[in-house]
């Protein structure tokens, strides 16, 4: 494993961070577990999610901590409030090092995870938010996505009322999202004319305008929070740009992400146009770490992409060595003070 | 298609580069043979699309699942290699 990134070795200004938060099809069995079990301090913010979440959180805590679990993860029960806690946590605890981010992006349900630290929402009524959504498209139309090494405009032929562009992640890198059969028959043609495809994570078609009259169901309760601007600079996978207090404080705006396609490949090159940065990815699979590394801004490395979870979370025993050495790189910027990755990770424990 | 009986680094770089496009960047310099391949730009459908391109160029076939729990280029050169032997 490549330790410490190329950048070390090249000599640089100091370069703002900015955290890239995960969304669905992200998660993995076992993500984040052997930091729950070995961090004391990510422990403590993981559960305070849950202690939010109040009835229900057991079982997806149950369900996350074991082996066998009794709801398949890739359902919208468990991946979504699991995504939004451990992406939540992450975040929470890099600001709590004291960082103070340049940008904060992040993908489908890694948006909501994303406007609560930058003060949109409270942890209580992000939660509120999740357990809303989590409710209204448990009932949802089923069906999928399927991931195609193409550009968005590549797909024009394969789209139709029931399969449509549910994500742009990259220049060769979209997610198409429908319901079941209609998105196989799309599979099949793309495969037969040579597309690299892979099915994703889930099991509903997120992104879809099929699931727009569910998540809408999502207003009143939005309606009723006293939403507010952001406070750190956020970017919006559903606009490709920074979001506006206009559109922070829409309770539509939040209530049809589920729906609304999302931009995570403008959003990024929105970015990394504001200058060199450290991007910090704060969440499971490394997928986004993938995506930023094809930028031409971090492949030329004059930004970089770190994360703090490794790309599988095989026994667990590599959280803690991912987020050292995050740290690590912190200290090696100037972000933090020398030696503050033995403090802050100290030597862990196995409660 | 190549009569090849193994594929080297060198080989499998290219590839990588190849199935880049025009429009993304990809740094593959240096001793990647350890390097993770989410570390490198490569997540499994883009590793899905250059394990494609070697089974074209290679002529050897790889099931899905020889690649469950590859992680870095040596792994996949290791997989690649095996099933070219087998060919």
């Amino acid at each position: 494993m490549r330790s410490t990134p190329p950048s070390d070795t090249v000599p640089y200004a100091r370069r703002g961070v900015a955290l890239l938060f995960p969304g669905q099809g992200s998660q993995q069995a076992g993500m984040a577990v052997g930091l729950y079990r070995q961090h004391p301090g990510f422990r403590d913010l993981v559960d305070q999610v849950f202690t939010a979440w109040g009835p229900g959180a057991k079982a997806v805590r149950d369900d996350w901590l074991t082996d066998t679990p009794r709801v398949p993860l890739d359902s919208v029960g468990r991946a979504q409030p699991l995504l939004f806690a451990i992406d939540w946590a992450l975040g929470r605890m890099v600001l709590d090092w004291g960082i103070r981010p340049v940008g904060l992006l992040g993908h489908s349900v890694g948006e909501v995870a994303a406007a609560t630290l930058s003060g949109v929402f409270t942890l209580d009524e992000a939660v509120a938010v999740m357990r809303d959504r989590v409710e209204h498209i448990s009932g949802a139309p089923s069906g999928g996505m399927l991931a195609v090494r193409a550009s968005a405009e590549q797909m024009a032929p394969y789209l139709h009322a029931d399969v449509v562009v549910g994500a742009v992640n990259g220049p060769r890198q979209v997610m198409l999202t429908g319901s079941t059969e209609p998105l196989a028959e799309s599979e099949r043609r793309l495969r037969a004319d040579g597309f690299t495809c892979m099915r994703a994570r889930a099991v509903n078609p997120f992104h879809s305008p099929a699931l727009e009259p569910a998540a809408l169901r999502a207003v009143p309760a939005l309606s009723a929070l006293p939403l507010r601007a952001p406070r750190l600079p956020l970017y919006s996978g559903y606009s490709g740009a920074p979001m506006t207090g206009a559109e922070a404080t829409e309770p539509r705006f939040w209530a049809r992400q589920p729906a609304a396609p999302v931009l995570f490949g403008p959003a990024l090159d929105r970015l990394l146009s504001t200058g060199d940065l450290l991007l910090v990815e704060a969440g499971p699979a490394q997928g986004l770490t993938a995506l930023a590394k094809r930028h031409p801004a971090v492949a030329s490395r004059r930004s970089a992409v770190v994360s703090l979870l490794p790309a599988r979370p095989g026994d667990g025993s590599g959280d803690l060595a991912a987020v050292r050495s995050v740290l690590e790189q912190l200290v090696a910027e100037g972000h933090l003070a020398s030696g503050a990755e033995a403090e802050l990770v100290g030597a862990g424990d196995s409660r | 298609m190549s009569d090849a009986t193994e594929i080297t680094i060198d080989d499998l770089k290219r590839i990588m580069r190849e199935s880049a496009g025009e429009d993304e960047s990809i740094d593959l310099d240096g001793d990647i043979l350890e390097v993770p391949f989410a570390e490198l730009g490569y997540d499994s459908l883009a590793l899905l699309e250059a394990a494609g391109r070697i089974t074209r160029e290679y002529g050897v076939s790889l099931r899905d699942d020889e690649l469950d729990g590859v992680e870095t280029p040596r792994a996949f050169l290791d997989a690649v290699n095996a099933a070219l032997v087998r060919v």
